[in-house]
């Protein structure tokens, strides 16, 4: 090794920081447990809010569901009952029609 | 890692992880704000390192990178021109601080990455394979940034000396 070497060397050598350089990294350390804590506490609100929101949809979605059943089961209670109706009219219709065939067979 | 064993941990490697950030950008100041990050990064995310081997590699690695990424960021180069630099007496003793500040100021004014490579092989004394793994750079990598780095050292050296030599023919003259 040269002396510039030498030279560049003691340049570089070993420095020791300020005398509070460790406790200011504790301290930094504390920020960011409490840091920490905080941004789960702000998770677990988020994550409940979600929950309740999500929660809320499903049920409505349940109710609109079981609405949607019950409206589909009148529509139909309602459609069988007028095709029996229907049925009734079309049979009275046909008797009368085929009286009236009779009564001209007749005359 | 318990808060205990971190703080011995600090304690321990401190004056390493200070040292490549001082002698990185001749800034105190800056210095310890990367120092205290390296070690919150320790702290938060890779804690198992520190009770391993590794720990005084990570933290070399940790710290280079950070400085590089500091100034690629921050476009933080002192771009220092050789001539604005304070003359550099090379004959003056070793202990000479006029020398050592020289020095040190010319070094920081390096690009990043030779300036990392110098940091490390004469502050940490490491070898060029190590500082290659540290920098994930090929070995020839080093060596070159080695001696063109030195290089450039030396000829600024020999300038003041050159100018040294002539000023007393100067002065004749005038």
């Amino acid at each position: 090794m040269n002396q510039f070497e030498r030279d560049l060397r003691e340049s570089l050598r070993r420095r020791e920081p300020p005398a509070d350089f460790a406790a200011k990294v504790l301290a930094r350390t504390r920020d960011t447990e409490v840091r920490s804590v905080f941004s789960w506490r702000w998770l677990a609100v988020a994550a409940l809010v979600a929950l309740m929101v999500s929660g809320t949809l499903f049920i409505q979605k349940q109710q609109q569901q079981v609405e949607n059943e019950r409206s589909k089961e009148q529509l139909m209670v309602a459609l069988r009952i007028t095709g029996s109706k229907m049925k009734d009219v079309q049979d009275r219709l046909n008797a009368i029609q085929q009286r009236m065939v009779r009564l001209q067979g007749i005359q | 890692m318990t808060k205990a064993e971190f703080e011995s941990v600090v304690r321990e490697h401190q004056g390493l992880v200070y040292s490549i950030a001082c002698n990185f950008f001749h800034n105190e100041a800056l210095a310890e704000e990367v120092a205290q990050e390296v070690f919150l990064q320790l702290y938060e995310g890779h804690r198992s390192v520190a009770t391993g081997s590794h720990c005084v590699a990570w933290l070399r690695r940790s710290t280079i990178h950070r400085c590089i990424d500091t100034v690629r960021r921050a476009s933080f180069r002192q771009e220092v021109h050789m001539d604005l630099l304070p003359e550099i007496p090379v004959d003056a003793p070793e202990t000479d601080p006029l020398l050592q500040e020289g020095l040190r100021r010319l070094i920081a004014s390096l690009p990043e990455k030779p300036r990392a490579v110098m940091v490390l092989r004469f502050g940490e004394d490491m070898d060029a394979e190590e500082i290659g793994r540290t920098l994930q750079m090929p070995v020839r990598t080093v060596w070159s940034h080695l001696q063109r780095a030195t290089a450039m050292l030396r000829e600024k050296a020999t300038r003041y000396l050159k100018e040294k030599e002539d000023e007393p023919i100067r002065a004749r003259s005038s």
